[in-house]
């Protein structure tokens, strides 16, 4: 900002590196537009032609870009000596700036001033007119945004509509009058959070724990958790907060170029809720929008779910209420969060419990969940159609993963399961967002849809559900799953890769994976989460609004998804209901590789008998 | 060949990447020449360092040979 008592200086500009100037061109620009008179040298002249130029006028500083690099140090030494011998010091404040230099390096060469390569064009600038540099933002302030909104969810492919509209009608009849154990605890456990009175919450919790495996009921009446679970001490939960109320994101970063990229969001599950939360900060700091919660696999095969802010030694965090909250209370209140819901015996009341917590999304994927996930097809179809009410009642949207893919399942299967979820949400009055997987799965591994690029069909899947449904598309989960190894640089591009030709296709919302995603025996890194986001930040650079270009092969591969979806429905509108056509393998079988669930089998009864 | 040692056969340099809790930029880079000293590697450069408000990425490196020396590696 120009003041009052502004004086403009005359100021010599060095480049002193053989090519890069540019850092030192942009500062003589922004010193010309605040009035002061400069001259910016040509790059990499000899020293002795500097010091005569130098001698010649009477500036009052000489600013000198370069790099530090082996030897460099010594001709820096050299040249402020000249400039020493010629007498410039005394009238003259000699400054350098660029990479590795640091201030005490810098005075230690004799130069009045150094800045490194992080330092802003407006702290030079300040530094020359000798005043407090104007304080930058603490932290960019992100909106909330709300992925649903901006799609109608209106099909433009009426067959197909019409076909999910009759297997979903006869799904919701089937449905009626039943019940399972996880709703009748989802409903319990909403009691129990919402009864005051003492004598009744003790009534509900031993009526939900009569519902609950033992391993359960010991870990929440007796503290005996399964293996490698413990509560998280008070002290631990003090010296987070400590440790958050002592410390903001610096210098916060935005991953996308433009607006119209997608969000983009990472998994949180160390198994410890205090390393999510110091993960989820850090991950804030450089841009991410969302996180989902994933818990660990057992806990979806117990009936019923442990209480308590709780840490787990092994992969996945325990979805419990105060765990959820815990996470909900320190992340931004612009960072959206979901809650992996779908894969086990506790699916209403994980809903219900990330709904109570303030969760923005919860994951629910009736299909997958029986395929891919272990559970029983009747179980998981008649909680996951409760999960979806319970995610309306708390106005969260569900995310609606198409991991069965990844079991050799083909694609078109795979998004006709996905489409029934959404013709689920829209009849039960829940927005759903489509998952559609960016990988090397095995089906197309085997009939070779990505042996020439990775981009067409990974495209066709997208133009194939925009030209069905205008519904929110997600693609994950992770983005370019099965193409990443332990490698960190592989894998730090093929997510940024992915993540180019998501923005490119204009979906809402990416998953991306850590570079050590592909590393299987321990938790994920915060250096590992950073490599990728740093990767896709990168990438919507270099994508800005251009667009990859697929192959027209990318039509043909659409066409025959399109095709072989409505075929797959036309088959599972002819089953008795959606259990039904998962059972007869309709949506994925044993030849794909993929087998109905077994978990919670025979556990639907009536809604009378209890 | 059994007693040979690891560094030995490193080519050129050794690198660690890592993530570092601390409060400032100064601290971060204290205490990341305070690892290679831990780590019993002396003096290490600090390649890349980027601190974010919680911590700081770093990369650091320890060149093993500089060009020209004897390379035990090719013996």
């Amino acid at each position: 900002m120009v003041t009052e008592i502004f004086q403009p200086k005359k100021i010599l500009c060095v480049p002193l590196d053989p090519v890069h100037d540019v850092g030192i061109k942009l500062i003589n620009a922004e010193l010309v537009k605040h009035g002061h008179t400069t001259e910016l040298l040509a790059p990499d002249l000899p020293i002795e032609s500097i010091i005569k130029k130098a001698a010649a006028g009477r500036y009052d500083f000489i600013l000198v870009s370069r790099t530090l690099g082996y030897g460099i140090a010594e001709l820096l030494a050299r040249f402020v000596d000249q400039l020493d011998a010629a007498g410039i010091r005394e009238r003259t404040k000699i400054v350098i700036g660029g990479k590795a230099v640091t201030p005490e390096l810098a005075a230690e060469l004799g130069f009045d001033k150094g800045f490194d390569e992080h330092a802003s064009i407006e702290h030079i600038t300040a530094y020359i007119e000798g005043r407090e540099a104007a304080a930058q933002s603490a932290s960019i302030k992100k909106v909330k945004k709300n992925i649903p909104s901006g799609h109608s969810y209106t099909f433009h492919h009426k067959e197909i509509e019409a076909l999910l509209e009759r297997i979903v009608d006869k799904t919701l009849r089937w449905s009626e009058g039943k019940t399972t154990p996880g709703i009748r605890r989802a409903h319990l456990r909403e009691e129990i959070l919402h009864t005051k009175e003492n004598a009744k919450h003790e009534q509900l919790e031993l009526q939900y724990h009569e519902l609950c495996d033992r391993e359960i009921v010991e870990g929440n009446s007796e503290h005996h958790f399964p293996k490698g679970v413990r509560i998280v001490r008070n002290d631990e939960l003090n010296d987070l907060e400590k440790m958050l109320n002592s410390h903001n994101p610096h210098n916060p970063v935005t991953i996308q170029h433009n607006a119209g990229q997608p969000l983009v969001f990472k998994f949180l599950g160390s198994g410890c809720p205090v390393m999510d939360i110091m993960h989820g900060k850090i991950c804030e700091r450089w841009g991410i929008d969302g996180f989902l919660i994933i818990n660990p696999s057992w806990e979806a095969r117990y009936e019923g779910l442990l209480e308590g802010m709780l840490t787990h030694e092994n992969d996945g965090t325990i979805t419990s209420l105060e765990n959820i909250r815990l996470m909900k209370r320190w992340l931004d209140p612009a960072t959206l969060l979901t809650v992996r819901a779908h894969r086990g015996l506790n699916t209403p009341e994980t809903t219900l419990l990330a709904g109570e917590a303030g969760a923005d999304l919860t994951k629910i994927d009736l299909v997958y969940g029986s395929l891919g996930a272990g559970t029983d097809p009747e179980r998981l179809t008649m909680d996951g159609i409760e999960s979806i009410r319970i995610a309306g009642k708390y106005k969260m949207a569900f995310d609606i993963p198409g991991n069965d893919e990844l079991s050799g399942v083909p694609a078109w299967k795979t998004l006709a399961g996905l489409l029934i979820n959404v013709m689920l949400g829209k009849k039960l009055g829940t927005h759903a967002i489509l998952k559609p997987l960016f990988c090397y799965g095995p089906h197309i591994v085997l009939n070779g849809q990505m042996k020439l690029n990775f981009v067409d069909y990974n495209a066709a899947k997208i133009h194939a559900l925009k030209e069905i449904v205008d519904c929110p598309i997600w693609p994950g989960e992770p983005i370019a799953f099965m193409t990443q190894t332990e490698d960190r640089v592989q894998s730090a591009n093929a997510t940024s890769y992915h993540a180019s030709l998501a923005a490119s296709l204009g979906v809402d919302a990416i998953t991306i994976a850590s570079t050590d995603e592909a590393y299987s025996r321990g938790p994920i890194s915060i250096a590992s989460r950073i490599d990728s986001i740093r990767a896709v930040t990168d990438a919507f650079r270099f994508m800005g609004n251009a667009d990859i270009a697929p192959t027209p092969a990318m039509q043909a591969f659409k066409n025959q998804l399109i095709e072989k979806i409505t075929e797959t429905l036309r088959a599972a509108a002819e089953a008795e209901h959606l259990p039904d056509a998962i059972n007869k393998g309709i949506l994925g079988n044993a030849e794909d590789g993929a087998y109905p669930g077994k978990f919670g089998k025979g556990t639907v009864t009536s809604a009378g008998i209890q | 060949m059994e007693n040979s040692s690891a560094f030995d056969k490193i080519m050129d340099g050794l690198d660690i990447e890592t993530y570092l809790v601390c409060s400032d930029v100064q601290e971060g880079k204290r205490l990341a020449l305070q690892l290679g000293k831990e780590m019993n590697l002396g003096d290490v450069d600090i390649m890349f360092e980027e601190f974010d408000g919680y911590g700081m990425r770093v990369r650091l490196r320890k060149y093993i040979y500089k060009p020209g020396n004897a390379y035990r590696w090719l013996k």
